[in-house]
């Protein structure tokens, strides 16, 4: 028998929110951790770039890496790549003390956008969004409310949010409230 | 309606006239108008009745302070909001607004008569009569006061409005919009930070939108504070947020605002929130929140037309409103004649000026005279009449504390002007310290806790000179033309000729507390300020005492003849007005009140009616009624599916984390009793976990996937803390380690199948696993395919049953439930929830942390010493293992209960004992912690905590409930299938 | 809502990611099987309890994940400093 599940992320965004609020496509995560001594000699062995500060974000293609704690880092990458990098981290099992856990299903992205994008994150995180103590390429972990995310700037007004896939409906209610609100304005 | 506007003042919309209803009769004003200076325009005084003795009261200022004025404002249902005041109440074009407090009317109001059996009510009254007897208080005395006390009504519908909440940075806070406000934000503006100006009102300006007539730089007021705000709304930096009330100032400069954002607004748009909760973090906080003037206290000083002079300055010079026609002044401060001299030129009949002091400076004399008015110096206010409305007044001469001549004098209104208290509300919440100054009379700011400097007035500089000096970092770029603010004294108590007894003299208007009901608390031995206040209740009403505070503490101080520091000071506390719950909550109602998990099967659950129970956030399915069945007939329905042919359950809330690294086994080992090091890749073990005490803290499915990486599972409301416990030893206990934690409860959904069916069902489905009980046994795990997607296929059983847990990833799940759902017609699969679970693993006798274990119950309690690797050196709780009380006799330990009675199903909680027939208090030895009707077993079973339970298997324990006591025999906890063969079907 | 420095993002962040995780410097024993009850009891209960200045662990729970110890004052609230896991504990100013 050959058959085809249906993904679903378990949220819906609501009409009003387009534009300003997406759901990411489904994504290739990776919780990657390795000791910061073994950074450099990692990413020769692999070609993955591994940034070297908490906060500090590498783009390569579809490819983005958060470093998100000391030896810790969220890798997100194109689905299709899968395979290829199931193989390299085999390949290097050998070579580097590291974990791999896959968590592609286990966070939820959405790509806020637009001139409103950081006061939609403001309703509910506490961190200062400013370009000077915010700046794009920055990413971290904070809370939104009861949830927690994980919050990247990709450009001046676009950011992209994550969140464990149990949160995103309630997160998604929030922006839906924002933009009702903000609508009305 | 122009009786009492005067064309010539006031900043009021006169193009723009509007209706509003007041207790049910329109009224005309205009835009711009609070619905205070409104109802004065129209000539009305008496707007409320006061909280204990229903006394005729008007407006006693025009600001936040007023603690007299309130309405209920009404928008329609669900929109209602109690306790208004009319004095900070925008007034717009079909405006609705009620008196409280009243019953049948405003002005005939059945509760007035606790006016005359006021010796019934001193200061502690409720504390002294209604002590006895105790059970009449929540029947009779409680519903009677709250019938007759109290102010507005509660709302009684769920409340209509959205609100919003936004987190705010910035460099530099400033709170309050006078000129020292102003001033500060203009030179904030011109350094790079952001800046933020608050100002609680509708308009920016403070004090300035009730003093047209001075001059800053040779600018008038208003053109100076038109010039200066279009300046502020001109930079990029600056943020002007008008009707925003800083509620609260807390560590770090973290500030809570509530900005105001529709209550002035005619329609009403459903989708724009009514307020927004900011949360302000700043850099610095500059405070220029101004001082409110003080009462006097004298005997009647609440009627209606008694008010505080800036108020009537302020319904002149802001909404060109006229508070009285024969208007006289009560002063010990030299402020009040600024007033007087501003009613005077505007061409309103002044009927006297009393001032407390003897003598008042030549420059105010002078002035005076020029206007054709006199000064009775040495004078007070011993009394005043009229029922609705002040009248006239008793102005007597004193000297030398002595009352030596009283006039009647005719007035309609009567100015106060007790000096200035400065609004050091928000400088305390910062928990910066106080000092007194004498020459004020009040407490200033003296050292601050956090970042913030205090300006103006709330820093007890007074005189427009010194406050833009002060607000511009003590540069003096401004020359300012105004009026001297002079001085005063500080005049508290007043001689009086009258019984003491009798007279009744407002201290605090809003609690009806009397200087009378402070000096008998303090003959009743109450000489702490701390005291008096919980005593009389002074201060303690929704304005928090603005306006009385400081005149409670000085004739405190008085009565106990002490200096003022040290009879103390109150404590501010947030809010700083009052606020509503919408506000607070800021947006979190409905359904992001409250985070509600779901698990990606959640909706197939809904869709099949499933009844849901909260576990830790999460929602699951308790179980799946079909049409008239109750819970029971559901879980029994569901059970015997299960043990019969196939149920399928959604375990994916499960907590589960990933252990991985060359020391994940070394980390298992210390973390869980069991031992881990020679479990081998692909298989499984029950993991118990301890806290450093030896207490069980959880337990779950602990699956070796690989020789470095384990699949650990938790129980679904202990997985954060398992998390949490793990991550504190991995990072601060064993460093050296090399093993890392990763959270993936999220990342797969489960999906059980219990049943002897479970096999069949599943088989078609999976690639890559040989699901022969010979390469796939009890207690194994595989790494597979099932429909096309990745699975770790666990075979675990929590039921007894031929089980297993298919794991997928978490957006798979719902299509495979129902790929599974579908294709298990053939075996009547069915869907049972949480309930069903519970009784399918206690008819195995399987523990459930946090229900049959309470945090003080040990692997040995619970009969599951086997589960302790005995070789292991160390684990986390072994220790403790060995306590003495640990191993001592008599521990409650965990045993099965069968009811003498198979039809009766205990009560979990249920305490137990030996001997039913011993006087009580009887000796408890134990309690039930599970308890279920068993379909298969057909009759109850239960689980309970029993001291040195297990020796009393076979033997009788009694249960003793209201209605009967049980007999209970004591059994093993295993009540089905005690050899486990039903896991083994082929 | 305090501010506080994670020594490890070298950010001071809000209060609301992170949690308290108890007294600073108490290690676990390296053998508790050779520890007297008494010894075992004080290592697991006995804590100082602190009015002033207390070292204590706090955890960057929705930030870095990791734990730290830090320099408070229980009577303020406030934060002396804050330093990593294994550094020397800070002296305390007379």
């Amino acid at each position: 028998m050959s058959y085809k599940l249906k993904s679903d992320q378990g949220v819906i965004l609501a009409d009003l929110l387009a534009g300003q609020v997406t759901l990411m496509a489904d994504q290739l995560r990776y919780s990657l951790r390795i000791k910061s001594q073994d950074r450099t000699a990692f990413t020769k062995a692999c070609g993955i770039d591994l940034p070297n500060k908490i906060g500090q974000t590498i783009i390569q293609n579809d490819r983005m890496v958060f470093c998100v704690g000391p030896d810790e880092y969220i890798l997100i990458d194109n689905p299709n790549l899968r395979e290829t990098l199931k193989q390299k981290f085999e390949q290097l099992a050998d070579k580097f003390v590291f974990s791999t856990t896959d968590i592609s299903h286990r966070n939820i992205g959405f790509k806020l956008s637009g001139k409103q994008a950081a006061r939609m994150i403001n309703i509910g995180c506490p961190l200062d969004l400013s370009l000077e103590t915010f700046p794009v390429g920055k990413c971290t972990r904070s809370v939104f409310e009861s949830a927690e995310i994980l919050i990247f700037r990709n450009k001046e007004d676009e950011f992209q949010l994550e969140t464990w896939r149990s949160f995103a409906p309630y997160m998604a209610r929030y922006f839906e409230k924002f933009c009702l609100e903000n609508e009305s304005l | 309606m122009t009786i009492n506007r005067k064309e010539t003042h006031g900043r009021i919309n006169r193009d723009k006239p509007i209706k509003f209803s007041f207790d049910g009769k329109i009224y005309s004003a205009f835009d711009g108008d609070s619905l205070a200076s409104a109802l004065l325009a129209n000539g009305i005084h008496l707007v409320a009745r006061s909280f204990k003795y229903h006394r005729p009261r008007g407006f006693l200022s025009a600001g936040s302070e007023e603690p007299n004025a309130l309405v209920t404002f009404d928008r329609g249902q669900g929109r209602v909001t109690s306790n208004v005041r009319a004095t900070t109440l925008e007034i717009f074009d079909g405006l609705v607004a009620y008196s409280q407090n009243n019953w049948p009317s405003l002005k005939f109001d059945i509760g007035a008569i606790n006016d005359f059996f006021y010796m019934l009510f001193p200061a502690g009254f409720y504390n002294k009569t209604f002590m006895w007897p105790k059970s009449f208080w929540d029947k009779v005395y409680e519903p009677a006061i709250r019938k007759m006390a109290g102010l507005g009504p509660a709302p009684i519908d769920e409340d209509a409005d959205k609100y919003a909440s936004l987190y705010s940075h910035c460099e530099t806070l400033i709170v309050g919009s006078g000129p020292a406000g102003i001033a500060a934000a203009l030179s904030a503006c011109e350094k790079p930070g952001r800046v933020i100006l608050i100002d609680e009102q509708n308009e920016f300006g403070g004090s300035l939108l009730s003093t047209p007539n001075l001059t800053i730089n040779a600018i008038p007021a208003w053109q100076w504070l038109k010039n200066s705000l279009a300046i502020l709304k001109g930079r990029q930096n600056v943020t002007l947020l008008a009707r925003t009330t800083v509620i609260g100032y807390y560590h770090d400069n973290f500030l809570g605002a509530v900005e105001r954002i529709t209550d002035h607004e005619k329609d009403i748009n459903q989708n724009k929130a009514r307020e927004c909760l900011h949360r302000i973090r700043a850099g610095e906080v500059i405070l220029a929140t101004g001082a409110i003037e003080r009462p006097l206290v004298f005997p009647n000083n609440d009627r209606p037309g008694v008010m505080l002079a800036s108020a009537a300055r302020s319904y002149l010079n802001r909404y060109g409103v006229v508070v009285g026609e024969k208007i006289a002044l009560f002063t010990c401060h030299d402020s009040g004649y600024e007033v007087i001299f501003d009613l005077a030129d505007a061409g309103i009949s002044i009927a006297c000026i009393m001032d407390v002091r003897d003598q008042v400076s030549d420059n105010i004399i002078a002035a005076t005279k020029t206007r054709g008015l006199e000064i009775r110096t040495s004078t007070i206010v011993t009394n005043t009449s009229g029922k609705f409305r002040i009248s006239s007044l008793h102005a007597s001469r004193i000297n030398d504390e002595k009352i030596t001549s009283t006039e009647e004098i005719i007035c309609d209104c009567l100015l106060m002007c007790g000096g200035w208290t400065p609004s050091v509300h928000l400088f305390s919440h910062s928990k910066g310290s106080l000092k007194w100054q004498e020459n004020l009379g009040a407490y200033i700011p003296d050292t601050p806790n956090e970042n913030t400097i205090s300006i103006g007035a709330c820093n007890g500089t007074f005189g427009l000179t010194d406050i833009m000096t002060e607000a511009d970092s003590g540069q003096s770029k401004y020359t300012v033309d105004d009026m001297d603010f002079g001085s005063g004294i500080i005049a508290a108590t007043f001689p009086t000729k009258s019984d003491p007894a009798k007279i009744k003299a407002f201290v605090d208007y809003q609690n009806d507390v009397t200087e009378k009901d402070i000096n008998l608390a303090v003959r009743e031995g109450l000489k702490s300020i701390e005291h008096v206040k919980r005593y009389t209740t002074t201060g303690m009403a929704t304005d928090q005492g603005k306006t009385s505070n400081l005149n409670a503490l000085q004739i405190t101080a008085h009565a106990v003849a002490k200096p003022v520091q040290q009879v103390g000071l109150t404590t501010f506390r947030p809010p700083f007005t009052p606020t509503t719950f919408g506000a607070l909550l800021g947006g979190k109602d409905g359904d992001t009140f409250h985070v509600t998990r779901k698990t990606p099967i959640d909706g197939w659950a809904d869709d099949n009616g499933a009844i849901f129970e909260p576990v830790a956030l999460w929602r699951r399915a308790r179980y799946f009624p079909r049409e008239g069945e109750d819970m029971l007939a559901a879980v029994n329905r569901e059970c015997r599916a299960t043990r019969e042919s196939l149920g399928i359950f959604d375990a994916s809330t499960l907590g589960k984390i990933e252990v991985v690294g060359p020391d994940a086994a070394e980390f298992m080992n210390r973390m869980y009793t069991n031992p881990w090091m020679m479990l081998k890749s692909g298989s499984c073990r029950y993991g118990l976990m301890l806290g450093e005490d030896g207490y069980i803290m959880d337990d779950g499915v602990i699956g070796r996937m690989a020789e470095d990486r384990f699949h650990v599972t938790t129980t679904t409301g202990g997985a954060p803390r398992v998390f949490r416990m793990m991550e504190d030893y991995r990072q601060t206990e064993w460093p050296e380690l090399d093993v890392w934690l990763t959270s993936t409860t999220e990342q797969w959904a489960v999906i059980a199948l219990n049943g002897p069916n479970a096999r069949k069902l599943l088989e078609p489905f999976v690639e890559g696993i040989d699901l022969n009980p010979e390469s796939f046994p009890h207690m194994a795990v595989r790494e597979g395919r099932i429909c096309g997607v990745e699975t770790r296929l666990f075979r675990v059983s929590f039921s007894g049953e031929l089980g297993f847990e298919i794991n997928v990833p978490a957006h798979y799940g719902r299509a495979l439930w129902e790929v599974l759902f579908k294709a298990g017609q053939q075996y009547d699969i069915t869907p049972y929830g949480t309930e069903t679970m519970h009784v399918l693993r206690a008819e195995k006798g399987f523990i459930i942390v946090g229900q049959d274990t309470d945090g003080t119950v040990s692997p040995m309690d619970a009969g599951m010493s086997w589960a302790i690797g005995k070789k292991k050196k160390d684990f986390v709780g072994k220790r403790s293992l060995n306590r003495s009380d640990i191993v001592a006799k008599g521990r409650k330990q965990l045993v099965g209960l069968l009811t003498d009675d198979p039809n009766i199903v205990l009560e979990e909680g249920a305490q137990i004992v030996a001997d039913p027939n011993q006087p009580i208090p009887m000796d408890m030895i134990g309690h039930v912690t599970s308890s279920y009707w068993s379909a298969t077993l057909n009759r109850s079973i239960a689980l309970a905590m029993i001291k040195d339970g297990r020796a009393l298997t076979d033997s009788d324990i009694y249960i003793p409930m209201a209605d009967q006591t049980h007999k209970v025999r004591v059994s093993t906890p295993i009540f089905y299938d005690p050899m486990g063969e039903r896991l083994n079907v082929l | 809502m305090l501010l506080i420095r994670c020594p490890y993002c070298q950010e001071e962040r809000p209060e609301i990611e992170f949690s308290y995780a108890g007294e600073a410097h108490i290690a676990r024993p390296l053998n508790p099987d050779d520890l007297s009850d008494e010894s075992w009891a004080e290592y697991l209960f006995i804590r100082s309890n602190r009015r002033g200045l207390h070292y204590e662990r706090w955890l960057h729970a929705h930030g870095c994940a990791q734990f730290f110890n830090a320099l408070r004052d229980t009577v303020s609230d406030k934060f002396e400093t804050t330093y990593k896991i294994g550094e020397a504990r800070p002296q305390v100013k007379k």
